[in-house]
């Protein structure tokens, strides 16, 4: 159970404070901010203890020196558990032995629920949708205990936008969504155009060593699906999974050679909640009644026959001790017709980098002596070609012994496939109740992969 | 922050909350009270409005009202009595035709801290939990356990508790799962709710329709329920099956727990779950959420204790990638030291040592003790590594090298060679205190396989005098000491130099009387230093002791999926202890210091006796009253059953012993002056059990033991070895307390 809820901005200013146990705080009020100050000023803290929690975590996490050691923090018997979205902190706090993996997904979840509703989560953000998320925070943890917490349910009971005092039909409808057996989708959804949008959105994770050997590689991806259908349609989910193929292949010989190497090996998946679990580890068929609007179907991660969009060739020489020749070459590694994007090459410069020549046959190069890289950025790349970056770094000499340690070579990029090879072969939908069929849905499906942490050791 | 000075804002906020044109304005009127929010939110003291904000809570604006009710629940226990003004419409509002205004309103009026408020919604509560919608149904349950925390100490009301356990039948999930939070809030002081078979099930077959916070609330609930038969277990564990491979952690985390419990007498079963959940937690500690990344990693070092080749063939996941945080890499350094064998040592020592040089000097040290723990079993290449690393004059890396070098020579004789042949040279690129008391040491104990060892301690008796940490000058003299045992020509002259110096310059206490020490040790004889300071440079067998040899999983299984394996056991024990101390309040006793450690003693020993199995743990009864003739009757009629001396120097306060003795629960009967010699003492202790132990203790000075004669009046060995094991740690605890 969670004790309370800070979102602090990055100064560690308190932007929301929301505390729904009173354990918290009181005793935190020992801790190090009030050590000094003594009874008279905590008086003119207009009483309110729990502050002292907050101010706690402000000094001991955000304002600390040192980086931070651990995610969870204990200050005065109290556990902080933080996640930090771009320069915001969100902080529960407990005072309870708790499952930390739950609170935590708790805290991600809040982040998605809030993106949801008003984007990126930024500090203009929140401070203009405050009251907005006190709403939130009010539906999706009572007492401490998670509640309700699906975007799409809690559309209903969330008032912020538009003032106008509910109709009679919306009345009913909260009643049913709160009386229905499936709490992600509220009955009586119309739609003049059945459309649904399948996105298979991966990302691509290597750690090569510098002999171009693949120390680790593994792909995490999810399928994201956006569904306007009408009624409870009844979906039915279908991919080149190995499991399946090689069942349904059984009969007969010729198809399960021709699949063989189509068909991808997945290490773990998990599902949406309106999976049937019981259908998949019993056929190894996906089926569900999707919520309305965007969710997360399925994830999943691979780790073999990984298709890996590019190779990273490093070659670094020092030229005695005021020079440094760096070479890269980066292949691509797909099909002609497919173009890769967003390119972006970032080589480690040491720190005592007085000067740097770029030459390279295709983008722009440019070093940043801020960051202390080369950043190489290609706007688009073909498969199966080949481009390379030299480069002349000048060193001041110095006398500081240390060796300079070779940061990774790391790459960003954006391809159209599925680097795990992951296909959707159909996703078929029926609704009984309503007169169309699976033909009458529009269907879209767009693969998008992604670098994760694409580095190469040099 | 605008901490202080407040009241210009209320006041201005008090006069535009007053003003009739704004009232009529609703978007306007919105727009004030969200600024009492704000100012709220920012640690102002908003209470001086709280009349204006009540009177704001008449408005059919549902939105105004959320604003309203979230203001009263912050600031009603500063104003008790404007806050019963509120209760009025709350009241009203929860009969209003919309459930979502129900709810809110319930949800409001059991948020209210203060007092006096039970006796106003004890009704509206009652009316929730019979509501037809299922949102006012779920406040109102929770609201149950609000009011029951409201009374604090009151009376359980039994006509409630069983509307909510009836409750737990309700269609909706989450009521369901409220219902158990909150039966368990108000049970607490009778141990919770009670999880029988019919509820068991009933939430088993409930499972799949819940969330995955309501699902990991069940498994956590269902902890508790044993299950009659095999037959029956077996079963659970295949309905909760499917959780394993859930797709949250959370769930996944506490389905493995409840495996572990269950399952807690088939340790095959206990192997199959690890083995299954290796997935899903791999997966966990390569995904992009990375604190969930630094849970898993935890726990997977929690499985790693007991099953050391687990995760050896995964090792390249948990190779540390350069963009990673700091928090992430420290514990994939632990986890890759614990997962060595004989396969991917090469490559597992090659990753570490590449984060030697790393940047930040913390994670770089932090890599070349994990190589130093790795040598224990590899200690040639790992001594090679290490050496290569010396080789880099860094004075970070150096010093840890260094350290890493004394543990290992005590672990492992064999590598002493190649230590001392590696240290010359290293004292140039050592700064800091712990490094150059390494380096000392080594100088000291091994000296005379190191050609230029008085040399090197020559510069450190040169600068004794700019040296700042006392604890490099206490070192120094013990190796300077020790080296002129085995070199005495080439140190004699800077011995006396240093004694010289310490004794009649040194200004810290400790190191005088250290230097004093060995100069009188000196004047005795050098056959007197030798037995002093001489004792064996190494002991392998510490490494083995030290070693987490095989901890069952059941030792562990309940703290899985909880805080303890994230903070660590120790570090949890205290935060927990002084969870302990606060309930227990002035009542310990804290008359000495030894007293106030004394606590700590039943406590260790426990553990101890945990770890033998089948032997059931022993508890000494407080406050036994024993005659002297009964004992003395007693005493006769039994035999010894164990007889055992203990080494003893020195003098010694029978009233300290007797102290310790009373905080283990072990009564003194009878005992000698102190300063009699020889001198005795008779003990009585009886366990939770009625076994009684009845002891003797005698002290003879001239031969410096203590034998201990322990009798039983039934004869069972597991408990005697218990008993006489809390006894050796007490006279141990006194003896070190006295030296």
């Amino acid at each position: 159970m969670i004790g309370g809820l800070f979102i602090y901005n990055h100064k560690g200013e308190v932007l929301i404070s929301r505390v729904y146990r009173d354990d918290i705080g009181s005793q935190a009020a020992d801790s190090a901010v009030f050590s000094s100050s003594g009874p008279f000023l905590r008086e003119r803290l207009g009483g309110s203890v729990r502050r002292n929690a907050v101010d706690a975590f402000r000094v001991n996490v955000i304002h600390a020196r040192q980086q931070v050691r651990s995610p969870v923090t204990n200050i005065a018997r109290t556990s902080f558990f933080h996640v930090k979205r771009s320069n915001i902190w969100l902080a529960a706090v407990t005072k309870q032995n708790v499952n930390a993996a739950m609170v935590f997904e708790f805290l991600y979840k809040m982040c998605d629920v809030m993106a949801a509703y008003f984007g990126k989560i930024s500090e203009e953000n929140i401070k203009n949708n405050f009251v907005l998320i006190y709403e939130l925070l009010d539906e999706i943890l009572d007492f401490g205990y998670p509640q309700n917490s699906e975007t799409g349910a809690l559309k209903t009971f969330i008032t912020q936008q538009g003032i106008k005092s509910q109709t009679k039909e919306e009345q009913s409808q909260i009643t049913s969504q709160v009386t229905g057996q499936i709490g992600w989708r509220r009955e009586g959804i119309k739609y003049r155009r059945n459309e649904l949008f399948l996105d298979v959105l991966e990302s691509v994770n290597l750690l090569m060593s510098p002999q171009g050997q693949v120390l680790s590689a593994h792909v995490s991806g999810r399928v994201v699906m956006k569904s306007y259908l009408s009624g409870m349609p009844e979906c039915k989910f279908g991919m080149n999974d190995k499991i399946v193929i090689e069942k349904q292949g059984k009969g007969t010989a010729d198809e399960t050679s021709k699949s063989g190497k189509q068909s991808i090996a997945i290490d773990d998946c998990t599902f949406h909640q309106c999976v049937r679990l019981s259908k998949f580890d019993s056929e190894r068929s996906i089926s569900f009644i999707p919520p309305d609007g965007e969710f997360e179907l399925m994830r999943y991660r691979t780790t073999k026959d990984i298709i890996l969009p590019f190779r990273v060739i490093p070659l670094v020489r020092e030229v005695g001790r005021t020079k440094l020749e760096v070479k890269v070459v980066i292949k691509s590694n797909f099909k002609p017709s497919l173009l890769a994007q967003k390119i972006e090459v970032r080589i480690p410069t040491p720190l005592n980098t007085s000067g740097v020549q770029v030459i390279c046959m295709k983008g722009k190069a440019k070093y940043k002596a801020s960051e202390n890289a080369i950043v190489w950025k290609i706007k688009r790349m073909a498969g199966m070609k080949e481009s390379q970056i030299s480069a002349e770094i000048e060193l001041l000499p110095t006398n500081d012994k240390k060796k300079w340690a070779r940061p990774p070579i790391s790459m960003n990029f954006e391809v159209p496939f599925a680097p795990s090879g992951l296909k959707v072969r159909y996703l078929k939908v029926f609704e009984p109740k309503l007169n169309y069929s699976d033909h009458d849905v529009i269907k879209w499906v767009r693969y998008i992969g992604r670098s994760g942490i694409y580095e190469t050791r040099c | 922050m605008p901490y202080l000075g407040s009241e210009d804002v209320v006041k201005e906020l008090k006069k535009a909350l007053c003003n009739p044109h704004i009232q009529a304005d609703r978007l306007r009127y919105r727009n004030v009270i969200q600024r009492v929010i704000r100012y709220m939110t920012q640690g102002l003291d908003m209470s001086g409005v709280f009349m204006e904000m009540v009177k704001a809570s008449a408005t059919v604006d549902i939105v105004q009202k959320k604003l309203v009710y979230l203001y009263m629940c912050t600031y009603a226990p500063l104003k008790p009595d404007l806050a019963l003004l509120a209760i009025n419409t709350l009241c009203k509002d929860c009969s209003d035709p919309n459930p979502m205004v129900r709810g809110l309103a319930l949800r409001s009026m059991c948020s209210l801290r203060m007092p006096g408020v039970q006796e106003y919604i004890q009704q509206p509560i009652l009316n929730g939990l019979r509501d037809k919608a299922s949102y006012v149904r779920r406040v109102a349950v929770l609201g149950c356990a609000k009011m029951h925390n409201l009374h604090g100490d009151s009376e359980v009301d039994g006509a409630l508790v069983n509307e909510l356990y009836s409750l737990l039948r309700d269609q909706d999930p989450i009521v369901v799962v409220n219902c158990l939070r909150s039966l368990e809030e108000i049970l607490k002081q009778e141990g919770g709710i009670v999880i029988n078979k019919p509820i068991a099930h009933h939430l088993l077959n409930r499972m799949s329709k819940l969330d995955q916070w309501g699902q990991a609330e069940v498994l956590n609930f269902l902890l508790r329920y044993q299950p009659r038969s095999e037959e029956e277990l077996f079963d659970i564990l295949n309905l909760l099956d499917s959780f394993l491979k859930s797709g949250s952690p959370g769930v996944v985390m506490g389905a493995t727990k409840l495996f572990l419990i269950l399952a807690k007498k088939f340790p095959h079963v206990q192997t199959d779950v690890l083995v299954r959940v290796k997935g899903p937690l791999l997966a966990a500690c390569s995904s992009e959420s990375r604190e969930l990344c630094f849970v898993a990693l935890c726990h997977v070092r929690q499985i790693l204790h007991s099953l050391p080749g687990h995760f050896s063939s995964h090792y390249k996941k948990f190779f540390c990638s350069y963009s990673e945080p700091h928090y992430i890499k420290l514990q994939k350094v632990e986890v890759l030291c614990e997962l060595v064998n004989d396969e991917n040592v090469q490559q597992v020592l090659e990753e570490l040592r590449g984060y030697c040089t790393d940047v930040s000097a913390d994670f770089a040290q932090a890599a070349i003790f994990a190589i130093g723990s790795i040598a224990r079993t590899y200690t040639d290449q790992c001594v090679q590594i290490l050496t290569e690393l010396l080789g880099l004059r860094q004075e970070h890396i150096t010093t840890v090298v260094v350290q890493t070098f004394r543990d290992l020579v005590w672990l492992c004789p064999q590598c002493t060679e190649a230590v001392c042949q590696a240290l010359p040279g290293c004292e140039e690129n050592i700064q800091d205190s712990e490094g150059k008391q390494a380096l000392i040491w080594l100088l000291g104990v091994h000296g005379e396989r190191i050609p230029n060892a008085p040399y090197v301690l020559e510069d450190f008796v040169e600068n004794v005098k700019s040296e700042t940490f006392p604890a490099v000058k206490m070192e120094l003299l013990t190796a300077l000491l020790r080296l002129f045992l085995s070199r005495p020509a080439e140190c004699q002259d800077m011995l006396g130099r240093l004694l010289y110096y310490c004794i009649e310059e040194e200004k810290d206490m400790a190191v005088r009387d250290r230097g004093l020490f060995y100069y009188r040790l000196l004047l005795v004889g050098i056959d007197e230093v030798k037995r002093i300071l001489c004792s064996p440079k190494s002991d392998p067998t510490l490494g083995l002791l030290e070693d987490p040899a095989e901890r069952p999983v059941n030792s562990w299984a309940s703290d899985f999926n909880t805080l303890v394996p994230v903070y660590g056991k120790s570090r949890w024990a205290t935060i927990s202890k002084c969870h302990g101390a606060e309930r227990c309040g002035p009542e310990l006793p804290k008359t000495s210091s030894f007293a106030a450690s004394g606590p700590l003693i039943p406590e260790e020993n426990k553990e101890r006796v945990q770890e033998v199995p089948d032997s059931g743990t022993l508890m000494l009864v407080p406050n036994l009253q024993l005659t002297a003739d009964y004992f003395e009757k007693t005493w006769l009629s039994l035999k010894v059953a164990h007889q055992q001396v203990l080494p003893w120097q020195g003098e010694f306060h029978p009233d300290t012993l007797q102290m310790a003795l009373q905080v283990v629960n072990i009564q003194t009967i009878a005992m000698s002056r102190a300063g009699a010699r020889p001198w005795k003492a008779y003990l009585s202790a009886q366990d939770d059990t009625g076994c009684l132990f009845l002891t003797e203790l005698l002290w003879k000075p001239e031969n410096s033991e203590m034998q201990i004669s322990v009798k039983q009046n039934e004869t069972r060995t597991e408990t005697l070895k218990s008993f006489i094991s809390v006894l050796e740690t007490v006279i141990g605890t006194i003896e070190e307390i006295k030296s």
